[in-house]
């Protein structure tokens, strides 16, 4: 599988307009969901993305770590602050409004994780799937204080980080796969940011779960590894080849000389 | 306190000879918002192009084994000039400012100033 392919369309119902429509979309799907200006809840393989009125609110993906972990994890936000604000709202939008509403957070920064969150689980959400995404409407739109993005934008960006990923390595096994160090390392300079990646490199996490560790957007994550596997220093883990198949097991019916032999012989000295 | 938004406004109605501004993510190269542009100028285009710049500058101050941090880097045409200043905080997530300006209406230094000023109100 390589991450430069577009999935092909999905049948559609009105093919004649349909087709030039959604020629090229990332989930024709969700294309016609942002021109009926749907509300509601968009549940890929890899992700989900929030609609409201067609615009994308809200994405998440168990790849990407969410707005929480990104406005905590350097300082931004108190953690406690978060907790105390999420367990009194409904869902993220909302707590971010209380935080707002308290002064503990510039709206700025609030603003920029939350597109920071949006695009990077967007991104996993709009990777090519096996299975067809579910579509689940949803009555009142839910405008929070955040901005909202264009399905278009969205998918634009995706495919952008996609070439980008493509241009710095294009062997997507270090994407999901637990990853290694390479042995013997090459002596390719590091810069501090991608070294804090390259030390979580442990032969059991992947891209994804450095990213949470790192409290950075996993497609940041994905970018550095990118590059260190393009200088030599990291790979995937290989997979162990499959164990070779258990022999049969002998057949009770003896064949060989040696031991017909043997048998012989020991009958030979037990009737002495 | 100021969103994006009014930050990028700001930018570009209160420098004089600006054209264009736009708030870049430097490692996916992604514009979180633009504002000004042309046909003939895409600011998205332009973004994701100067974060190579900015990349090659880190490595190569690094090679050198210099220790301060990028605060702005000029880039000037002979009728345009380039300013791209990077925004401290958030826990170095790399983010920059690029801003465009006509060089025969620009106040270079004055610019470089409230560009500064204008990354302090963004607050991030």
């Amino acid at each position: 599988m390589t991450m430069i392919e577009t999935p092909p369309p999905l049948p559609v119902r009105d093919r004649a307009t349909a087709q030039d429509r959604t020629a090229g979309a990332l989930s024709p799907m969700l294309r016609r969901l942002a021109e009926d200006q749907a509300t509601g809840v968009l549940v890929r393989e890899h992700g989900t993305l929030h609609l409201a009125e067609g615009r994308v609110v809200h994405a998440e993906s168990p790849h990407a770590p969410g707005l929480d972990v990104l406005l905590t994890a350097h300082g931004t936000l108190a953690t406690a602050a978060w907790q105390r604000a999420a367990g009194q709202a409904e869902g993220p939008a909302d707590a971010a409004r209380l935080l707002l509403d308290a002064r503990l957070l510039p709206e700025g920064a609030l603003e920029l994780c939350h597109l920071d969150a949006l695009y990077d689980a967007g991104y996993f959400a709009l990777s090519p799937s096996s299975t067809p995404g579910r579509f689940r409407y949803a009555r009142a739109p839910r405008l929070g204080p955040l901005p909202s993005v264009p399905v278009i934008a969205l998918e634009r960006e995706t495919l952008r980080r996609r070439l980008l990923l493509h241009r710095l390595w294009p062997d997507p096994a270090t994407d999901s796969a637990p990853l290694i160090r390479a042995d013997p390392a090459a002596t390719a300079p590091v810069t501090p940011r991608q070294r804090a990646v390259l030390d979580r490199v442990d032969g059991v996490r992947s891209a994804p779960e450095i990213a949470r560790n790192l409290g950075r957007q996993a497609f940041h994550t994905l970018v550095d590894v990118r590059r260190l596997a393009a200088a030599g220093l990291l790979g995937p883990v290989p997979t162990a080849p499959a164990p070779p198949p258990v022999p049969p097991a002998p057949p009770l019916t003896v064949t060989d000389p040696d031991i017909a032999l043997l048998k012989r012989l020991r009958d030979a000295l037990e009737a002495l | 306190m100021a969103n994006t938004e009014t930050a990028l406004k700001e930018a570009l109605t209160s420098i004089e000879g600006a054209t264009g501004v736009a708030l870049v993510d430097y490692t996916s190269g992604m514009a979180l918002g633009t504002m000004g542009g042309s046909k003939s100028f895409d600011l998205n285009v332009a973004a994701a192009g100067n974060t190579d710049v900015i990349r090659s500058k880190m490595r190569t101050m690094e090679h050198l084994g210099l220790k301060g941090e990028i605060e702005d880097i000029l880039i000037s045409l002979s009728d345009q000039y380039h300013l791209i200043r990077l925004l401290k905080g958030r826990g170095g997530n790399g983010l920059f400012l690029y801003l465009v300006l006509d060089s025969s209406r620009a106040n270079l230094a004055m610019a470089r100033h409230q560009l500064k000023k204008i990354e302090e109100d963004l607050e991030v």
